[in-house]
């Protein structure tokens, strides 16, 4: 029984770090076995490219954790990055990134109120935004590219500040952003409870409506703050980009620990998550493996780390 | 559990008013040309691919499941029997069915086993098929097998001769839709409602929950898999992208049908009319001009609508 009891706390210390654990053996890994892999433009090159995704996880997760899921998000990128480059041309920088990101969150919006006002599920719901989203952007942009003249809003998605990369700068103070409002804010812990159990969060006055309006207008908002920074790396607004792009901000998420059932979920774990992925990425680019491999080897990642939560969650549901 | 047959009528004969109401807004838009018999007969060749799909989604919406995966499993067998070619006509099927079976059995026993959410295994599957697909065809549509051999003309026949001047293609659909319709007649086909309507009383009852539940997504597969069969007849080519359209599709045109996203509730019937919905949708999209490139936006819509409208009937019964 002690033994037990030992062995459970060591679990539950994995647990809590595995998603650190396995991200430390992949850069061991690929430092020794992989050559190129431990170079400053390396490491760069996987900031620049995840920092994207990165703020794309972070919206998803918490969608994950009320027990949601956000399909539309790879979608709503090229939506963003369409709208950015129409508007840019119109009305000057400004105005054009906030137009943007104020019609990707009202399409957030949207799939927050059907999710929250009506029986649809999430991934319904979500999914058809998918269609809309890509069908928006489409048709703003008359399928086809739409390139960003503006020379201060292309520079931002390659600065660097120290050598860092901005945007990866700026992904981890919105983590940190996050991290603080998840823990110490109200919303940030009713966001938890409705995962956890929507009837006792309803019974415990919580607003549920609001809250999952809340989670994906964020969601959106900080897919389009991703998509902007995709477009700038681009230099164009593309409608057909983006796809698939949910997948690995919803992976990152689950290999960082959140359960698809709600409830459970960190920022950190996410963040680590989302390196896990870029790290695989680059060793496998590296290694010269077929770019064709890798969305086989994402869909396997994805249903090993769901398998994981799930058995992890049965064996805590016994004890 | 199962809908009452009297109810099961009133949905067939709205969804079907709305149908026949869109045709005539369709004939009076084209002037008369949108009803003559070769437009309607080319509306009923064109969605057959979609149609094979559907029955399969039909089945796995049935369960309370959904598969993500269809349209990119078009695609992978698509790819397949091209590639394979150099067995002749007959073995390539065969083999594109026996994968296809394999990632059916996978992705049953992933939802069924282990747990997993439906849309979850099958999105991460179709990552996965699609992956395979482009690794085997080299990134891009193949038009031979590996030794170079052409795709066969028994094949490609397929796609434009018939009997009894019914093109193969109405004719494999239409022994897909009887096929599927005797399945569902059948015990375990009649456990798909029994499944979907309250998994726990089937299991209390009795029913092979397992065994039913992974039935049915091999099925879907294998229709998916007919659907890449057709996609080569008719294309002459395979491409691991070739269904990308037909999952967000078939789902639209089993909700439309009817079909209830909770599970237990969708006819073979109601399907094959949410189909043809879409279809005649399409054709008056293009009668009004309105631009392609918008339609992934309202079948997106379009199902919101069709989920919301029936987890409302649902609510009220």
């Amino acid at each position: 029984m002690k033994m037990g009891e030992r062995f459970g706390t060591y679990l539950s210390f994995l647990n809590k770090y595995s998603a650190i654990i396995a991200l430390a053996i992949i850069v061991i890994y690929g430092t020794l076995f992989v050559p190129h892999f431990m170079s400053i433009a390396n490491l760069k090159a996987i900031l620049f490219q995840y920092s994207i995704i990165g703020f794309l996880a972070l919206g998803q997760l918490l969608v994950i954790i009320t027990g949601g899921i956000d399909l539309s998000q790879g979608s709503l990128v090229a939506f963003t990055s369409i709208v950015a480059a129409v508007l840019m041309a119109q009305i000057g920088l400004v105005p054009a990134v906030a137009g943007a990101v104020l019609f990707c969150s009202l399409l957030g919006l949207f799939s927050g109120l059907l999710v929250s006002r009506t029986k649809i599920p999430a991934f319904i719901v979500t999914l058809g935004m998918l269609g809309i989203g890509r069908g928006l952007a489409k048709f703003v942009a008359n399928a086809k590219p739409v390139p960003i003249a503006d020379e201060f809003f292309r520079s931002m998605g390659r600065a660097e500040l120290f050598g860092i990369p901005v945007c990866a700068i700026l992904w981890v103070i919105a983590s940190m952003m996050l991290y603080q409002f998840l823990k110490r804010r109200r919303l940030g812990r009713y966001i938890y409870a409705v995962g956890s159990s929507e009837e006792s969060a309803r019974l415990a006055g919580i607003n549920i409506k609001k809250v999952k309006l809340f989670v994906y207008t964020m969601s959106a908002f900080l897919t389009s703050i991703g998509a902007l920074i995709w477009a700038s790396r681009l230099g164009s607004g593309s409608p057909i980009g983006g796809v698939g792009y949910e997948l690995e901000s919803i992976a990152a998420v689950i290999v960082g620990g959140a359960s698809l059932y709600g409830g459970t979920g960190s920022v950190v774990g996410t963040m680590a998550g989302v390196m896990i992925f870029g790290v695989i990425n680059s060793i496998l680019n590296l290694s010269g493996i077929s770019p064709f491999w890798q969305g086989a080897i994402k869909g396997i990642l994805i249903l090993s780390a769901v398998a994981l939560s799930q058995i992890q969650m049965r064996r805590s549901r016994k004890a | 559990m199962k809908k009452s047959l009297n109810s099961n009528m009133k949905d067939i004969f709205q969804l079907l008013m709305v149908l026949l109401g869109m045709i005539v807004f369709a004939a009076i838009l084209s002037k008369g040309v949108f009803i003559q018999p070769i437009n309607l007969y080319n509306i009923l060749t064109q969605n057959c691919i979609l149609l094979v799909v559907s029955l399969g989604q039909l089945l796995i919406i049935i369960t309370k499941g959904i598969d993500l995966s269809v349209g990119m499993i078009v695609g992978f067998s698509s790819v397949l029997i091209v590639l394979t070619q150099d067995f002749g006509a007959v073995l390539p099927i065969v083999f594109a069915l026996g994968a296809v079976m394999i990632i059916g059995i996978a992705s049953g026993c992933l939802v069924h086993y282990a747990k997993l959410p439906a849309f979850v295994v099958t999105l991460a599957m179709s990552q996965i098929v699609y992956s395979i697909g482009k690794v085997i065809g080299g990134g891009a549509a193949v038009y031979s097998g590996f030794n170079g051999s052409p795709i066969s003309p028994g094949l490609l026949s397929l796609y434009t001769g018939g009997v009894f001047g019914i093109q193969y293609p109405l004719l494999i659909t239409l022994a897909c839709i009887i096929a599927i319709s005797l399945y569902l007649k059948t015990s375990i086909g009649h456990f798909t409602y029994t499944i979907g309507g309250n998994q726990k009383t089937a299991y209390l009852s009795g029913v092979p929950i397992a065994r039913v539940k992974i039935t049915t997504y091999i099925i879907a597969g294998l229709l998916a898999c007919i659907g890449g069969m057709l996609f080569v007849a008719r294309v002459g080519l395979g491409d691991p992208q070739a269904g990308d359209a037909l999952t967000m599709d078939s789902i639209a045109a089993v909700t439309v049908g009817g079909a209830s996203l909770s599970g237990g509730a969708g006819t073979v019937v109601g399907t094959i009319i949410g189909v043809l919905i879409l279809g005649v949708l399409n054709n008056i999209l293009n009668l009004l001009n309105v631009p392609p490139a918008i339609q992934p936006a309202i079948k997106g819509g379009l199902i919101l609508l069709a989920v919301y409208l029936n987890s409302r009937k649902i609510s009220e019964r």
